[in-house]
């Protein structure tokens, strides 16, 4: 029975790895089997720690609105984000249960991009509250940013450093011991330019560097922006095996994509944005 | 009951130790992607190169005022340096959106600015010190027997620009501001630096007035401590959108 | 399409303090010019003083005003915070502005000198240039929460600046020994006393006057963007479920 440290977030991260392997705490099942329900150890002594640790809110908030919105991977109530005079996004309200993949799509403006941005924190709503796996955008950032990957569509790359040493900077500061780094660039092809500067990479290669990275985190929401842009037939190809495993593997996508006939194929939701309001288009 | 002590203390140490471990990543990437692009030393170098140059230039007509000139036209050509060298420690990250990766991971904002500072701070002291030297040449000013005090003074002098230089330039390369307002931003806040920095480097023209410099050395450390602090508190609040 | 706004009337209490400020700088100013006696050194020029202390006086409190309500944004996140932020930091520029151009005014006649590097008048200059980095970073930020946030930062260097800039500037000072006249000299007598002590006084109504002037235009401009933006944001949207 560990108390967790007041010093925060982290620390119950550092339970999570002393508890199990260090990828098998970040493999989906232990991540849903903490943020859902709090049935571990972790949660279950921080319900009862009296530190105001970051982590005691989330459990109660949850048993507070039952278990049914615990399964919510994400929810929006209310956001909005204005930028200067232009209502970019207005009041969305979004439920999405976990393991699903919803692609977004809307015309170039539409607020797709800032979407993503707010989903992963990066961006603080003009108004309106989101949750992701039950821990809110806004008060408890650390928590949401352990569970989400960006892939965003400048690719999120170093130029002057190479792809093997883009993904080690990644780990480490995630906090992956012993990340396979051949295996997540195999997987994207890039095995020959491995150490090469990606500033000489085409943007179809960085953009394979990025869907890299994600792959390597493994978070459990995946926010992608237009991954499938700047991919030649091979690497849309490749996306699609990656996106049809994360349906396998339990892991919820959210994608802003204009590929719609190709992410039809394993979308459960399209999504659209238009005029600051979201819609469900489709199946 | 101890126990559970012991378990808290660990966990903190832990955590502590991974947010050093985080600072030290972060340097070390900096520090890497300047090594091989070289784009802050060739920039920095030339314009120090080029405003000592031209400072002798300019006073040069009159031995004495240009040895007692050395300590300023140093310093000032550091803090520019700074500039330079804080405004580019960010581009490179916003240039394929590497920030906002950057700030995704599980990391405290404040090891990200821990991490640039200390990379900008150890390439500004590498800069002074080499600098130095050519000043000493360049404007015929002998070292003096306080000499000793150079290093100190340059690791403080330095690290005071470097706090304000990479917390403003977080600021304004955030804002997408224009490159001119962070030396208008900063300069005003460094004053004290600079004034304490030179006058504390006299002892590079033979002035041995070692009580004098060691006031503004006390100055400069105290100004060193209290924005260090300030700095990585709030420098989540800069950089959140 | 906008509608032309009637905007609502100055409140009694407000427009009392402004009317007695203004009668009260008017006595001031009298008492300054008129009452008090030429200085023994500096003769009529000391009526300078007046003006120059009491503004120079309300600006480093407006500064520290500013930086106090700027953690209290922080800490409670309400837009009135940072509206009174904004009020003491316009005014504190203002008055750090009319400081410079008195002092200069002061110490050309006197020194035969635009500037000297006087402490006080240096560590202006510089609170000065730095205020107006608090304005130009706030015009960069549409988003208020943001603005407010990073203005709060700013303010608080700039309140943490003083201290330093001051130390710097004396001991600047004592290594380039300039003749200085000393304003508040041993020579004061007690009614220059006075009419300086009113005069300060004076300044003290004029900000607190602009502060609250101000302070209330801010929140009638919020009041109206709110009822505009809630217009905007008017339909909910529907909850989309995946």
């Amino acid at each position: 029975m560990r108390a967790v440290a007041s010093v925060g977030v982290r620390a119950g991260v550092r339970a999570d790895l002393r508890a199990g392997a260090s990828e098998a705490a970040r493999s989906p099942h232990a991540l849903d089997r903490e943020t859902c329900g709090g049935a571990t150890s972790a949660s279950a002594t921080t319900a009862s720690a009296t530190s105001a640790s970051a982590t005691t809110a989330p459990a109660t908030d949850r048993q507070r609105r039952g278990a049914t919105d615990a399964a919510l991977a994400v929810r929006l109530d209310g956001i909005a984000k204005r930028f200067g005079r232009e209502l970019v996004l207005r009041d969305l309200r979004l439920e999405m249960a976990a393991g699903k993949i919803a692609v977004l799509k809307g015309s170039n403006g539409a607020g797709k991009t800032t979407l993503l941005r707010v989903l992963a924190t990066r961006l603080r709503p003009t108004r309106g509250r989101g949750w992701v796996f039950g821990y809110e955008l806004q008060r408890q950032g650390d928590e949401v940013r352990r569970r989400i990957g960006l892939v965003s569509a400048l690719g999120g790359n170093y130029p002057v450093l190479t792809a093997r040493e883009n993904l080690r900077l990644a780990a480490t500061l995630s906090g992956l011991e012993n990340a396979d780094l051949d295996g997540a660039l195999a997987g994207v092809g890039l095995t020959d330019v491995a150490d090469t500067l990606v500033r000489t990479y085409s943007s179809g290669m960085k953009k394979r560097l990025g869907l890299a990275r994600l792959l390597l985190l493994d978070p459990p929401l995946w926010l992608m922006d237009e991954p499938y842009a700047a991919l030649d037939e091979n690497g849309k190809a490749l996306l699609d095996d990656v996106l049809a495993a994360a349906r396998g593997r339990d892991r919820t996508v959210v994608m802003a994509s204009h590929e719609l006939e190709r992410s039809a194929r394993f979308a459960d939701a399209v999504l659209e944005l238009a005029g600051g309001s979201l819609r469900r288009s489709g199946p | 009951m101890s126990g559970l002590g012991a378990g808290l203390a660990a966990d903190v140490a832990a955590d502590v130790a991974a947010d050093v471990a985080a600072v030290v990543t972060i340097a070390r990437k900096d520090l890497l992607q300047e090594v091989r692009s070289r784009a802050v030393t060739v920039a920095t170098l030339f314009f120090s190169a080029v405003t000592l140059v031209m400072m002798a230039f300019a006073m040069g007509q009159d031995a004495e005022l240009l040895r007692r000139s050395a300590p300023g036209v140093l310093w000032v050509a550091l803090a520019f340096a700074g500039v330079i060298t804080a405004a580019q420690s960010y581009q490179s990250d916003l240039e394929e959106g590497a920030f906002d990766q950057l700030l995704l991971y599980p990391v405290p904002r404040a090891s990200v600015f821990l991490g640039k500072l200390l990379a900008n701070w150890l390439f500004l002291l590498a800069l002074g010190l080499l600098m130095t030297p050519v000043t000493l040449v360049l404007y015929g000013a002998p070292a003096g027997p306080s000499a000793w005090l150079l290093p100190v003074t340059l690791m403080l002098g330095t690290l005071g620009f470097a706090v304000v230089a990479t917390f403003y330039a977080a600021l304004t390369a955030n804002l997408q501001a224009r490159e001119a307002l962070l030396p208008v931003l900063m300069f005003p806040v460094v004053v004290p630096v600079l004034l304490g920095a030179v006058r504390s480097s006299e002892a590079l023209i033979g002035l041995q007035n070692t009580v004098l410099a060691g006031g503004w050395l006390q100055l400069l450390a105290a100004f060193d401590l209290v924005y260090f602090v300030a700095c990585t508190a709030v420098f989540h609040l800069v950089v959140e959108e | 399409m906008s509608q032309r706004h009637e905007a609502p009337a100055r409140p009694r209490w407000l427009r009392m303090l402004g009317l007695s400020t203004l009668i009260l700088f008017g006595v001031g100013a009298y008492l300054a010019l008129a009452v008090s006696p030429p200085d023994v050194n500096q003769g009529q020029l000391i009526r300078m003083m007046y003006a120059h202390v009491s503004v120079a006086w309300v600006s480093f409190v407006a500064v520290i005003v500013t930086a106090l309500y700027g953690m209290a944004f922080l800490w409670r996140g309400r837009p009135v915070d940072d509206a009174r932020a904004v009020a003491n930091a316009e005014i504190a520029t203002f008055f750090a502005a009319l400081t410079l151009v008195s002092g200069m005014t002061y110490s050309k006649p006197t020194l035969n000198t635009w500037w000297t590097w006087d402490a006080k008048l240096t560590l202006t200059a510089l609170m000065f240039a730095l205020l107006v980095g608090y304005f130009v970073v706030r015009g960069l930020i549409d988003d208020p929460t943001r603005r407010g946030r990073v203005s709060a930062v700013i303010g608080v260097i700039v309140a943490v600046s003083l201290p330093f800039n001051y130390l710097a500037a004396a001991w600047f000072r004592t290594l380039h020994p300039t003749l200085s006249v000393a304003v508040t000299g041993v020579t004061m007598a007690p009614i220059m006393l006075v009419v300086l002590l009113f005069n300060v006084g004076v300044a003290a109504l004029v900000y607190l006057t602009f502060v609250s002037e101000r302070v209330r235009i801010a929140r009638l401009e919020h009041a109206r963007l709110e009822t505009r933006e809630r217009r905007e944001g008017d339909t909910p949207g529907e909850v989309v479920r995946v």
